[in-house]
């Protein structure tokens, strides 16, 4: 019982105004842990342990490139009380702001002049007038027999994927994942029927279903549109998984930033409540505090429990050992929406949508492209016929992050590679949460390798050293390159890089070194260096 | 069943019993793995990467301190791969620490500048400031944190939470800002500290260190030579190490700090309390009682030897016996006692006074 009263931690801070003096102490009380612990974990979260900045500026790259530095400038020349954040998923309406828990998109520096001070008044002059403000979504609804998620079409409160679900058995529902060969695309790309044949395998019968909708990965912001736009096939998607896998309770964390999404979710589970389509399934909403580690899965059971986010060691698995303990399937926003289509067409549909591999994907694309948003695309288009969905690039193409700040840079040559788990991991990167960043010749390529690491570095949880440190000293070496401030800054980076890939627990610290070593490898001029003959890094 | 549980251990088939961890077989069969967060005391956190191994099939390299030995598995302890792990790992320790190492060890021992040296790491990969956070205005007497020297292992905080039972200390913020910290950077005295000390003894870096004058001014501890001891302050016989400088006091040498034995080897397990650790500057106290003192006629103490110390005690009570009866006389022995001495106390009493008056303090 004290372990699900460890679970109020992260509220109970929030309802306190986050950690003011004396707030761990109160909580400590209410829940019966220890005082320092619950200091701890306020600690670890920035909406709780930043508690005097209402406003935030998002400086992460594509926000850069879009102005953020001028917004923060103006706002700070206010007197608003301002800070800087890391990516608040909305690269395709950038610069964005936080305010309190809402993100406020395309924010312009007459924006915040026109608060006078007041950030209570601060606004975007983007927003709409009625309801929750989107972002583009594409390509134009031509044929949704064609379409998985289907952004622009209506919303199903039939429930009737739900019911067919429930008309299969357990091994012809794992036949229809493994027909469909759906991956996880939370970003590594894990054949789900595997996850979800584990978690039925287990003696244990008490288990769980938990959606990861903690979307931080910066250039990513699908799951924001997913969630205001089909929470239908959310909500059912999940109700599936819990039927097939066993599980009663399922639990929603959603980062805290995610105001609209949140009251989205909220409406149809209301609705889906009152149509009585989940009977026996309970729907548990939790808000992320901002971290975000707590989108690598142990880290957000973790913090699901009321801890602080730090990645557990594997194995055991979560599917295995999970939430409190129990087997759990976690599944990214995404991969858990794909199902409602895949138990109404069937896997081999799904299959064959996609180019060298399974269903359609929601590519996020935003920086130097005309028209940034999410565009639901064959898994496996190239760049180029991204790009095109997307209006066209901006510019002349130098660089693109073909999945977040995790997959590192590609060159322009690589513009026809299939943005595909598999081709992009033989050029050693990844599609991750497939959030495309593009950069024109306009960049300084060296620049925007220190702002991905800096990222990394204000993200890292802290818990192992090649993490911990290595992120931050790539970070100071970068710095020391671009500044001269010190001899040889370079020399040691691809040691760190390669001691951070080996020595961290988790998949932050993995891929954390890849933006400078991808840079190093593919753009040895930006940072003053010859090529070498093999195109490798010198 | 000895046939199912054996692993390949750098080539040698090992036996093991379940639940023994890779690290735990390693040693039994004389290995050695670096270890910084581990204690046997603890459960295993994996957070400090030094033991990493190899196991055949896996393709991450697992920490040895947190991997179950499981039939059939093949480990290696020493690789190329396990080797530039290592050498890198401690050399961007580095980078995070403090760089000047007879400061670190003013506070204490610190392992990390021995295993740099000891694995052969470069030390020059460049020195980055320490942005972890210091508890300056923390008052209390005993405990010191020197954010310079920790390499956020957490030890310190699960011995606190798991051993003591106490949670006084927790890891606090995030990233390269993740520090040792109370709640609401309160002084120790402020929380549930008991000042046992254990955070100093279980910290690989001395970045948990003693407050204590005479402590802080010593020698390094590896230039001490310690005097195993029974901790008097209580019946529990502890044992305790006397860190002794010999070259003190115009070499008569003096206790400049105790230490507890290490986890395992004496029935404390590695563990004291605030006075065991921390009470011991009155062996140097100039008003310290060294011999048995006796009032003499003209009503002065005067040094006497014990026989005639126990003797005047004796006369005096049988004397009160006497002239009043044995139930005028009551027994209180000390709760610093053993169980063993309580027993003769009560002897005492009961056989050689004839009196029911026999209590001791820590009774009530």
């Amino acid at each position: 019982m004290s372990e699900k009263r460890r679970a109020e931690i992260p509220e109970r801070l929030e309802r306190e105004g986050g950690l003011t003096p004396g707030a761990a102490r109160r909580v400590a009380r209410a829940t019966g842990v220890p005082e320092a612990e619950v200091y701890g974990v306020g600690s670890f979260f920035h909406l709780l342990a930043d508690h005097e900045h209402p406003v935030r500026v998002c400086t992460g790259l594509s926000c850069r490139l879009a102005g953020a530095d001028g917004v923060l400038a103006t706002a700070r020349a206010a007197g608003l009380p301002v800070t800087e954040c890391t990516c608040l998923a909305a690269c395709d309406e950038a610069p964005a702001v936080l305010k309190e828990r809402s993100v406020l998109p395309s924010v312009r520096p007459e924006d915040v002049e026109r608060a006078a001070g007041d950030w209570q008044r601060l606004t975007a002059s983007t927003l709409p007038q009625d309801g929750p403000w989107r972002g583009t979504v594409g390509p134009p609804r031509t044929d949704p027999d064609q379409l998985v998620f289907d952004l622009l079409g209506p919303q199903d409160l039939s429930g009737s994927a739900y019911e067919k679900a429930l008309g299969l058995d357990l091994a012809e529902m794992l036949e229809l994942l493994e027909t469909s060969g759906l991956q996880g695309r939370g970003g590594a790309g894990f054949p789900a029927h595997i996850k979800w044949r584990t978690v039925s395998e287990q003696e244990e019968t008490e288990r769980y279903v938990v959606l990861n909708a903690d979307e931080g990965e910066p250039g990513t912001f699908k799951d924001r549109e997913l969630l205001l736009r089909r929470p239908d096939l959310v909500i059912e998607g999940l109700a599936i998984a819990a039927a097939t896998v066993g599980a009663r309770d399922v639990f929603l964390y959603l980062r805290g930033e995610f105001a609209d999404p949140w009251q989205s979710l909220e409406r149809h589970l209301a609705e889906a409540e009152e149509r009585d389509l989940f009977s026996g399934i309970q729907f548990h909403l939790h808000a992320g505090q901002g971290a975000y580690i707590c989108g690598e899965e142990s880290a957000l059971l973790e913090a699901l429990e009321g801890r602080r986010g730090m990645p557990r060691l594997r194995p055991p698995f979560p599917a295995q050992v999970g939430l409190w303990g129990k087997p759990t399937l976690v599944h990214n926003v995404e991969t858990i929406a794909c199902l409602p289509a895949i138990v109404h067409r069937g896997g081999t549909w799904f299959r064959e949508l996609g180019r060298d591999e399974a269903g359609t994907s929601l590519y996020c694309i935003s920086g130097h492209v005309k028209e940034p948003g999410v565009y639901e695309l064959p898994l496996g288009v190239t760049l180029d016929e991204l790009v095109e969905a997307a209006g066209g690039y901006v510019g002349t193409l130098l660089a693109f992050s073909p999945g977040g700040a995790s997959s590192g840079f590609l060159p322009a040559s690589e513009r026809t590679r299939p943005l595909s788990f598999g081709a992009l991991a033989k050029a050693g990167s990844m599609l991750g949460s497939s959030g495309v960043v593009v950069l024109n010749d306009t960049v300084d390529l060296a620049w925007a390798v220190r702002e991905q690491l800096r990222f990394f570095e204000e993200e890292s949880c802290g818990q192992c050293a090649p993490c911990r440190i290595g992120t931050r000293y790539l970070r100071e070496s970068v710095d020391h390159h671009r500044h001269g401030t010190a001899a040889e800054p370079l020399g040691k980076v691809a040691d760190a890089a390669w001691q951070m890939n080996e020595g961290s627990i988790c998949g932050l610290g993995q891929a954390a070194a890849l933006p400078l070593t991808s840079a190093l490898k593919h753009f040895p001029e930006a940072f003053g260096l010859e090529p070498t003959s093999d195109g490798d890094a010198p | 069943m000895s046939e199912r549980n054996l692993i390949t251990l750098n080539g040698q088939d090992v036996e093991f019993t379940a639940g023994e961890t890779v690290l735990e077989v390693a040693a039994r069969h004389g290995l050695e793995i670096p270890t910084l967060c581990h204690d046997p005391r603890l459960d295993p956190a994996g957070a400090c990467r030094t033991c990493l191994v190899e196991i055949e099939g896996w393709r991450r390299m697992p920490p040895s301190c947190a991997t179950k030995a499981m039939p059939g598995m093949v480990v290696s302890t020493e690789s190329e791969r396990i080797a530039r792990h290592r050498e890198t790992l401690l050399s961007l320790y580095l980078t995070d620490h403090t760089q000047d190492r007879t400061e670190a060890e003013s506070y204490g021992p610190d392992q990390l500048f021995e295993m740099a040296d000891r694995y052969g790491a470069e030390q020059d990969w460049g020195a980055m400031e320490t942005v972890r956070a210091a508890r300056p205005g923390d008052r209390n007497p005993y405990v010191h944190f020197h954010p310079e020297s920790c390499i956020v292992c957490a030890r310190c905080v699960r011995y606190c939470e798991e051993v003591e039972g106490v949670s006084a200390i927790t890891l606090a913020g995030r990233g390269s800002k993740t520090t040792i910290a109370t709640v609401d950077e309160l002084s120790l005295l402020d929380t549930t500290c008991e000042m046992c000390g254990g955070c100093i003894d279980v910290c690989p870096t001395g970045a948990m260190a003693e407050k204590m004058p005479i402590t802080r001014t010593a020698r390094p501890e590896r230039e001490l030579e310690k005097v195993r001891s029974t901790c008097n302050y209580c019946g529990v016989g502890c044992q305790v190490d006397l860190n002794v400088d010999t070259a003190a006091n115009d070499g008569a040498g003096r206790v400049v700090k105790v230490t507890s034995p290490p986890a395992g080897t004496t029935t404390n397990d590695g563990n004291l309390c605030v006075k065991g650790r921390f009470a011991y500057d009155f062996v140097e106290h100039p008003e310290r009682i060294q011999v048995p003192l006796v009032r003499g006629a003209d009503g002065e103490l005067r040094a006497a030897s014990w026989d005639e110390a126990l003797e005047r005690a004796a006369a005096g009570l049988l004397g009160v016996k006497e002239r009043h009866g044995a139930d005028s006389l009551g027994f209180i022995s000390s709760s610093r006692c053993t169980m063993e001495e309580n027993y003769l106390m009560q002897k005492l009493s009961r056989g050689v006074f004839g009196t029911n008056n026999i209590h001791q303090c820590a009774a009530t």
